[in-house]
């Protein structure tokens, strides 16, 4: 699970010279949100994103008709992107989670991905959002079921040494801290394939833990 | 994952129409061409030359020359279009997104610079790398297309290299930038099977591993079925097919692919059961097509409203594409042979009958001189070139011999010691018990007139300013077999054999083409009345819908003529539809020789076994073993001791201590039947152990 595996390679991307409007009506036709703009060699210049193509509503009332088709015709992809030195990138051989803290931290949507100033591929909030639906087992049918247990080294093993026991195999699994509960983890397991029932009861049976939720999910 | 997101398609053809002004106009070589090539995916595109394959390669990278044009439609690469760019934009574009790998590898490099130069040339003047650093990652790219001592490779010239290697260099240097799309044209059809073998895995790794969108053009229907994910198939220009490859050859819907599928032999089916059935007619030329469907003049299914209505290119409930007004209503099952194509009955001869060729020990070397003064003056060492070694085995007239290997393998060598091309270094050669080791000088005029030879290329060995009839008269004239007011009779009943007809006798050979010029071959070949024909790769270099037709002449004049035959070739497909008796050869040593059908089960010859699971076969649901030769085949100047084989051979672990003993000794002949010999240290039980190498899916198609 590192950033190469889940990014988009050959992302489509401008030239600084291409007109804005080429680069607006590229994005909207591919349904894209984020346009690289690249220089010889495919290395980073900028970024094109939905937002910097949009007139802010206080401009639209003072823009003369006939001027608005000059500038616009005038206007190229080097006006409009986000320069080199104020982008966020990353490198391909980072792991996921470091480059969702590093979309956090500056808020943006999408990440250039880079090797030695190369775009290689461009990874966003959707990429990320496909790996935690693989994560967690989205496109599978199966009984998905979220357990509280205590923060202690072992009550994992508990559950899994359970439905091994069983014979049963766990698809995703995944455990966060329980919200605003110090000293418990919520831990979510999906099993393909099991009676619903069965696999509660199994669960139930471990002390100390709590079984939160349970559903069902079909394909 | 993939199909979680959906992305644009990197390649976009919308309606593409290619042009070229020639002389009084414009031809329109490519039409209506509409496709799409994802990120990850492989489209196949085949269809017999002069179809528009390479023309539309082309067009996308604006590669046509100055007389041809893109005149219809759009080609979006990334969603931008690329008809009409120039100049710089172009160039970054060819540089940076795009590449291209041809036919030849030898022609893509500089025969002057040393590969590493000319590989990190593409990083320096591309993305202004520095040198030492662009040499480490063009070293670490010829690691990734798996290419022994990469170091090495770096300092010598293309020549130094073989030709598999070469082409593992172009598609390095291709992969170099990254690019999105990659254009393939026919970049394997130079090479060897085994060659070719590792060079389509490779393809499909860097497929996966780059998310790199392929279009790949070939005339081979083998190889589609290996390395594509969806096939397109094209005929006089336009599209006619379009569908994911098991649709392909599981279904095919249109009259022409289906067409294409009945020419080619099949390594999976037994003999009796594969016939060939080529295609009547031939492409038309782009400046004389027919109003209606292009097809429609070689169509078995033709209606009136064919020949009028030039059909669209349209879905099918089951997704794919096609051009015919009938898709749905053509079953191919009802399909019935043209009444003109006789497809004549493809038996099992039997071996046992009167012998007419015996060749024992039979071994051809050719001195190499050093260029050291000892050699020049003659005190030198001498070294010689094994080209064949020890070839023995018997022809039964009536019956054909096979003989296959990789290039250099020493089979054409053979055949001309055989002819008396070359003199034989020692042995012993027998053709109706006379004595053939001598060179063709010495040779009895009535000998030579029973032996005649095919060759490879008809274009090369036929007198451009001779005509047709003269070129098959002169034997005549030459050994008198016909007297000389029933000459003319004669060439013509020859050629109405080979389906020319009278009104070729005056043509000239620049006038034929590609697969007439090789019946005319065939023809001079037999004019003499030979008792033994010699082909040298006699369908190598012609399309599948000719190359089944001359297949299917060669096998009905063998029984008219009861004409002995050795047939060389590098498709084994071909040589087992074609032979009663197959001889493997490896080095200039026959491996394995014996019946067709024993040649293709267990037990194999290691290297036979190699060489059948690279075979490309034209049906993706036929499983095949897995095995790639490592290395090239070493040089004949120095072979290997004990085995030729030893070096690159996967199975002599099977033999104690690795095969320390394929190091040292010469191999046994293993006797597996009377007929059937194996040349190997390996014991019969051993060998009998092997699994086939080709097994047909149960699924039955």
């Amino acid at each position: 699970m590192l950033v190469k595996d889940y990014m988009t390679r050959h992302p489509i991307m401008v030239t600084p010279e291409t007109p804005a409007s080429k680069a607006q009506r590229l994005m909207i036709e591919n349904q894209i949100r984020h346009l690289p703009v690249v220089g010889s060699g495919k290395r980073l210049q900028g970024l094109i994103t939905r937002e910097r193509l949009r007139v802010p509503p206080t401009d639209l009332g003072s823009l003369n008709i006939w001027e608005i088709s000059r500038l616009l015709s005038d206007l190229q992809a080097k006006d409009v992107m986000i320069k080199r030195i104020d982008l966020v990138t990353i490198a391909p051989d980072i792991s996921l989670e470091h480059a969702a803290h590093i979309m956090i931290q500056n808020k943006v949507g999408c990440l250039p991905v880079v090797e030695d100033e190369i775009v290689v591929g461009i990874i966003s909030e959707v990429d990320m959002l496909a790996e935690l639906f693989e994560l967690l087992g989205g496109n599978v049918a199966g009984v998905r079921v979220t357990i509280r247990v205590p923060d202690q080294i072992g009550e994992f093993a508990k559950i899994t040494s359970a439905i091994a026991a069983k014979n049963w195999g766990i698809y995703a699994s995944g455990g966060v801290p329980a919200p605003k509960m110090p000293g418990f983890w919520d831990v979510v397991v999906k099993v393909r394939e099991v009676p619903r029932d069965d696999l509660v009861a199994v669960l139930k049976s471990i002390s100390g833990h709590k079984v939160i939720d349970v559903r069902e999910c079909t394909d | 994952m993939t199909e979680l997101k959906k992305t644009p398609p990197v390649l976009k053809l919308e309606d593409v129409a290619v042009a070229y002004k020639v002389r009084g106009g414009e031809i329109e070589a490519v039409q209506h061409v509409s496709f799409e090539i994802n990120r990850g995916e492989t489209l196949g595109i085949v269809g017999e030359s002069g179809c528009g394959k390479s023309t539309l390669a082309w067009a996308v990278l604006n590669f046509l020359g100055n007389n041809g044009y893109v005149k219809r439609g759009s080609i979006k690469f990334q969603g931008q279009e690329l008809v009409g760019v120039t100049g710089e934009n172009l160039r970054r574009l060819r540089g940076d997104q795009i590449a291209m790998v041809y036919q030849d590898p030898m022609q893509a490099l500089n025969p002057s610079m040393r590969l590493g130069d000319q590989m990190s040339e593409v990083l320096t003047v591309h993305r202004g790398m520095k040198k030492t650093e662009a040499e480490q990652r063009c070293m670490e790219m010829l690691d990734r297309v798996y290419m022994p001592d990469a170091a090495n490779v770096m300092k010598r010239y293309p020549h130094q290299i073989s030709g598999g290697q070469q082409q593992r260099v172009v598609i390095a240097m291709a992969l170099l930038n990254d690019p999105a799309l990659l254009i393939m044209d026919e970049p394997t059809t130079a090479l060897d099977v085994t060659v070719e073998a590792a060079v389509l895995d490779l393809i499909a790794d860097l497929r996966r591993e780059f998310d790199t969108a392929i279009m790949y053009i070939t005339h081979n229907l083998g190889v589609v079925a290996r390395v594509s994910t969806r096939v397109a198939v094209m005929y006089a220009g336009e599209l006619v097919e379009r569908a994911t490859v098991e649709e392909i050859y599981k279904n095919p819907r249109h009259p022409y692919t289906q067409g294409l599928i009945r020419c080619v032999p099949k390594l999976g089916a037994d003999k009796a059961r594969s016939v060939l059935y080529p295609i009547r007619g031939r492409v038309p030329p782009p400046n004389n097509r027919p109003v209606g469907c292009v097809f429609s003049p070689r169509c078995a299914f033709i209606q009136e409203r064919c020949r009028d209505q030039r059909p669209q290119l349209r879905q099918l409930p089951d997704g794919s594409w096609v051009r015919c007004h009938f898709a749905e209503k053509i079953d191919p099952s009802s399909w019935t042979p043209y009444d003109e194509i006789k497809t004549p009955e493809n038996l099992q001869r039997d071996l046992a009958g009167e012998p007419i060729l015996e060749v024992k020990d039979l071994k051809k070397y050719y001195e190499v001189r050093g260029s050291s003064l000892k050699d020049v003056i003659g005190l030198g060492e001498k070294r010689y070139v094994k080209a064949v070694e020890n070839a023995s085995f018997q022809l039964t007239r009536g019956t054909t011999l096979g003989v296959v290997g990789e290039s250099g393998c020493g089979k054409s060598t053979l055949i001309k010691t055989i002819i008396g091309l070359e003199d034989t270094t020692s042995g012993e050669a027998h053709f109706l018990g006379f004595d053939i080791t001598n060179s063709i000088k010495d040779r009895d005029r009535s000998l030579i007139q029973e032996l005649q030879m095919v060759f490879q290329n008809p274009d090369s060995t036929m007198n451009p300013s001779y005509t047709v009839g003269q070129q098959i008269s002169r034997p005549m004239q030459h050994f008198k077999t016909v007297p000389k007011d029933q000459i003319r009779a004669e060439v013509i009943k020859l050629l109405d054999a080979m389906r020319l007809g009278a009104n070729y006798y005056n043509r000239l050979p620049r006038q034929l083409s590609g697969g007439e010029k090789q019946r005319v071959g065939i023809a001079r070949a037999l004019a003499s009345h030979p008792d033994l024909v010699l082909c040298d790769e006699p369908v190598s270099a012609l399309d599948v819908s000719v190359q089944a037709a001359i297949l299917n002449l060669l096998l009905e004049i063998q029984q008219e003529y009861n004409t002995t035959l050795v047939f060389i070739a590098h498709d084994l497909s071909v040589v087992r539809f074609f032979s009663d008796q197959v001889a493997v050869m490896y080095l200039g040593q026959v491996m394995e020789i014996g019946p067709a059908e024993d040649i293709y089960a267990p037990p194999y010859h290691p290297y036979s076994e190699a060489l059948l699971s690279a075979v490309p076969i034209p049906d993706p649901t036929v499983k095949q073993k897995y095995i790639r030769l490592e290395g090239s085949v070493p040089s004949a100047i120095n072979p290997p001791d004990g085995c030729r084989f030893h070096t690159r051979c996967p199975r002599r672990n099977l033999l104690p201590d690795g095969g320390k003993i394929c190091e040292t000794e010469i191999p046994p002949w293993r006797e597996i039947s009377a007929e059937h010999r194996i040349f190997c240290h390996l014991p019969i039980e051993i060998l009998r152990d092997f699994a086939p190498v080709v097994t047909q899916s149960t699924e039955e198609i």
